[in-house]
Formats: structure tokens, C-alpha cells, sequence
């Protein structure tokens, strides 16, 4: 499903992200990036989500090389993740419902079928009653789970989560993590990066990066 | 199709949400755009006004062929027989005047009467008016001298009159006046594709935030690109529509002033609105180059955020 191969990241001649990184995540894997701030854990995310190319290597999400990917195809490679931030990035303009429709407005569905979809996606993450706050009255945990409610609401196969816990407290990031595990659950393929040592303790399977080098793969 | 509908229908409805949260900044660059707009809209109406009038002006032209004093009748009528060749294929209007009916009509015009029967003599010479259909455009003005120079030479011609140097002059004018609308146009067209273009550039710039999130759910370009194309549109036609609304107003003043002077020359001319398709034609343009300066600014800025 996801294949890196000797892949590696340069942004600028003393500034390697990445270097010379292999590794597979199958189908329905829940795979933990761990390592220490700087070691390249969002970069490497940022290259499946085809926000980031890589310098040298190849990139194999769903069959399709980032490398290689057309602009114009971009957008449907990504209709296929949810990708979640530190930073949940919600829209503080609209309330919560309509951040979680906005992935199936692009995708062009009806307003009316995008509103059930939310809901239902909302109820799964434990936060139906509040569709219709605003995104800055609900605290850092309940924003991070409307940002994963967005993230699956289009039915993704890869969910990409980049430090979902770290600003959360611990009732706050079980919470956030329980969710993800649930999907995972129902096969969704997850790539969680963190530094959460108990995250990480009841993790199957972790690769470590360091330096932008791959230490355990896992 | 639903598909196409549904997507424009969101951009339409994603445009008129971020209208709808400045207003002011929304109104105030509508009348900006009214503004520039109203001027050429002001000089189409005028020109669509004075046109007919011009038009009307410029038909038929007439070239007057007054004959020699000693002409004898005879030759004079068989004059009508060489003019005629002259004119050859040309649609022209023939007709004689014998001096004794040329000086009856100078009596009952000129109310010159008394004076005229003192003079004992009929001092108007039997003449021609030829009328042509084919010389209805003010550039043939050029094609009407050269027959009065043919005509000039026939047997028994004294003098030839030709009427198209105003028509030519009046034509000149207008053209210069058409040129100078086109060219204010473009200049104040140009103006508020530079207002639209600045007033997306400051949208793109508020909806950063959006636009970044949208990329990453997996919008496309065109889905991004959308609702400022339909900003655009609608703030040249909400402009377009107050300026044609201001000229039509403005008429009203203008022509209790122009009725007033017309009627000094026994004239009831008045200064009428464009029509309905003219109207919406200019909606139309303003809409055109609403779209212009939103696809040039979301060109230009959406870009950097690739």
C-alpha cells in the first residue's frame, strides 16, 4: 500500500530530511513513526500525502509514484487519505459540521449527503451533539477528534496523523487515539507519528527515525 | 451534469458567503468599478442617441445641377437623358425643376414674395436634383465628388452643388468620436480589471487558510479556483448594473435641458436609454471583465500557494 525506496529528502545542501529510507506498510497496518523532533517524521508523511517530493528514491502510495505524480492528479491521491495535524487546522469561520463536509463538497457530493456523512462521522469520534459549535469553543482534544471526524469522513483507505496527541492531555490523547484504533479496526491502513512513549509502548509495529535515517524497521 | 451544476452552484454559493461577510469592503469596490464604468457607458448611450440621427443625416445625398440662364427648355429636359448615363448604374432619384417652379417655391418658403416680383425678371435658372440611393454611406462621399466632376462637364451645366462635404465631416466626426469612446473604454476597462485583480488578491489572501486546507482534503485546482472567478463576475455586474442605473438616471435632468434648447430649433429630441439588448450587453462586458481580473489575480496568486 505504502512503499518507500531508498528514499531520501534534501531541501538544502546542509538540510537532509531524509536519508535513503526503505520501508513497506501493507494494507490495514496501524505502523508507528517514532524519533525526536527534527528526525524527519513529517516530511516523511508529508511525501505520502505528495506535499513533499522526494530528492532521490521512490515513493509508492496506492500503486502511484510520488515522484512522478501529475499535479492535476494530486488531489485524487488524496481523497484517498486523511491526513490529521499537530495543528488541527480547522476553519474557525464555519462550525464543526461544516469543517467535516468540506472533503465531500470537493469530491462533489450533494450538500445533503455530505450532512449525513458528517453527522455520522461525528457521532463515530463522540462529538454529534456539538456539530453545530464553533471550532474555538471546543477544547484541543475535541478539536483534534472533529479533525480526525474530517480526516475519515470520505472514507479513506491511509489515515496520515502527524503528532495528533501532542498538544492533548493524557484523558485527551486516549481519546484521540482510542478513535484511531477503531478505524483501524474496520481495515484502514494508519501512520501515526509521535513521540508518546506510552503511544508507543502499545504500538505493533514502530519504525524509528533519527537524523532522517531509518534506526528500526520494525 | 448534476455533477458540473452541483460544483458551480457551491462556488456560486462560496462567493456570495464571502460577499455577504464584508459587505462594505463589497459595496465600496462596486462603486469604485461603477464609477469607471459609468463614463464609457455614458458615451455609448450618446453615441447610441446620436447615430440614428447621424444616419438619418448622411442618407441620400444630393448633388444640385443648376444649368446656364440661356439653357433652351428643350435641351434643358434632354439634360435628364445624359445625367442618367452619367449616373449609369447608380440608384439615383432624377428631378427637374423648371425655374418658373423654382421661383413659385422661393416665394412661398422665403416669404420673400414682394421682393421677388420687383425684380420683374426670373432670375433662377431651370436646375436638377439628383438624389442617390447608392452614395447612403458617408464613404462614398469621395465616389459623389467625382460624379459632380462628370457632370460639371455635360452640355448646358453651369454649376453643380454637391452636399457631401458635411456629410463627410459629420461622418469624420463621429468616427473620431467612436475611437475616443474605444480608447476611454479600454482605459477605464483596464482600470477595473485592476481593482477586481487587487480586491481577489486581498480574498486569496483572507482565505489562505481555506485554500490550504482545501488542497489538502483533496480539492482540485478548478474547485479552488471557482468562487473567485464567480466574485469577479458578479462585482463587474453589480457595477456594470449600478452605472448603467446612474446613466439612465442621470438622463432624466439632461434632457429637461436638452428639450429646452432643442426646441429652439423646433426639435423634440430627447436623450433615450440604450435598449434592453444593448443593456444587457454591457452587463454582460462588465461581468467580462470582472471575470478577467479574477482569472489574471487567482493566476497569479493561487499559484505562490502551490
Amino acid at each position: 500500500m505504502i512503499e518507500f525506496r531508498n528514499v531520501s529528502k534534501q531541501y538544502s545542501p546542509d538540510a537532509m530530511a531524509l536519508r535513503d529510507v526503505s520501508f513497506t506498510v501493507e494494507k490495514g497496518e496501524l505502523v508507528f513513526l517514532a524519533g525526536p523532533s527534527g528526525a524527519g517524521k513529517s516530511t516523511l508523511l508529508k511525501m505520502i500525502a505528495a506535499m513533499e517530493r522526494p530528492s532521490a528514491g521512490h515513493v509508492i502510495v496506492n500503486g502511484q509514484d510520488i515522484a512522478k505524480i501529475k499535479p492535476s492528479a494530486v488531489p485524487f491521491l488524496r481523497r484517498n487519505l486523511g491526513l490529521i495535524f499537530q495543528q488541527q487546522r480547522l476553519l474557525t469561520d464555519r462550525n464543526i459540521l461544516a469543517n467535516v463536509m468540506m472533503p465531500l463538497l470537493v469530491t462533489g457530493a450533494s450538500r445533503h449527503q455530505a450532512e449525513l456523512r458528517a453527522r455520522a462521522a461525528l457521532d463515530k469520534v463522540g462529538l454529534l451533539d456539538r456539530a453545530d459549535s464553533q471550532p474555538l469553543a471546543l477544547s484541543g482534544g475535541e478539536q483534534q477528534r472533529v479533525s480526525i471526524a474530517r480526516a475519515i469522513v470520505n472514507r479513506p483507505q491511509v489515515i496520515l496523523a502527524d503528532e495528533p496527541t501532542a498538544n492533548l492531555d493524557r484523558a485527551s490523547a486516549n481519546k484521540v487515539l482510542d478513535a484511531l484504533k477503531a478505524f483501524h479496526s474496520v481495515g484502514v491502513t494508519c501512520l501515526i507519528s509521535s513521540h508518546d512513549e506510552q503511544m508507543l509502548d502499545a504500538a505493533a509495529r514502530v519504525i524509528h527515525l533519527n537524523h532522517g535515517q531509518l534506526e528500526v524497521a520494525a | 451534469m448534476t455533477y458540473w451544476f452541483r460544483q458551480h452552484r457551491y462556488a456560486l454559493a462560496a462567493a456570495l458567503v464571502h460577499l455577504r461577510r464584508s459587505p462594505g469592503g463589497f459595496l465600496f469596490n462596486i462603486l469604485v468599478v461603477a464609477i469607471a464604468l459609468a463614463l464609457p457607458f455614458t458615451g455609448v448611450t450618446l453615441l447610441d442617441n446620436v447615430r440614428p440621427m447621424s444616419e438619418q443625416l448622411s442618407v441620400d445625398p444630393e448633388i444640385s445641377v443648376f444649368l446656364k440662364q440661356e439653357t433652351p427648355r428643350e435641351q434643358a429636359e434632354g439634360l435628364a437623358v445624359l445625367l442618367r448615363q452619367t449616373v449609369k448604374d447608380k440608384q439615383a432619384k432624377i428631378v427637374f425643376t423648371p425655374r418658373e417652379k423654382a421661383l413659385d417655391q422661393l416665394k412661398t418658403k422665403s416669404g420673400l414674395a414682394d421682393v421677388l416680383t420687383t425684380l420683374g425678371e426670373n432670375p433662377l435658372p431651370d436646375s436638377y436634383v439628383l438624389k442617390l440611393d447608392a452614395f447612403r454611406n458617408a464613404q462614398a462621399g469621395g465616389d459623389v465628388d467625382q460624379l459632380a466632376e462628370e457632370i460639371r462637364a455635360l452640355p448646358g451645366v453651369d454649376t453643380v452643388q454637391v452636399d457631401s462635404a458635411w456629410v463627410k465631416r459629420l461622418a469624420a466626426l463621429i468616427n473620431v468620436l467612436r475611437l475616443a469612446l474605444l480608447l476611454l473604454a479600454a482605459t477605464l476597462g483596464t482600470v477595473v480589471i485592476a481593482v477586481i485583480f487587487n480586491t481577489i488578491r486581498l480574498q486569496v489572501m483572507t482565505q489562505r487558510e481555506e485554500i490550504l486546507v482545501s488542497k489538502l482534503i483533496g480539492a482540485t485546482d478548478s474547485f479552488i479556483h471557482r468562487p473567485f472567478y464567480y466574485t469577479g463576475a458578479l462585482l463587474g455586474l453589480c457595477a456594470g448594473g449600478l452605472a448603467l442605473g446612474a446613466v439612465t438616471l442621470a438622463l432624466r435632468p439632461l434632457n429637461t435641458a436638452i428639450a429646452e434648447f432643442a426646441r429652439l430649433y423646433a426639435s423634440e429630441f430627447q436623450l433615450a436609454p440604450l435598449p434592453p439588448l444593448a443593456m444587457a450587453g454591457l452587463l454582460a462586458l462588465s461581468a467580462g471583465l470582472g471575470l478577467i481580473g479574477a482569472l489574471l489575480s487567482v493566476q497569479r496568486h493561487l499559484s505562490k500557494l502551490n
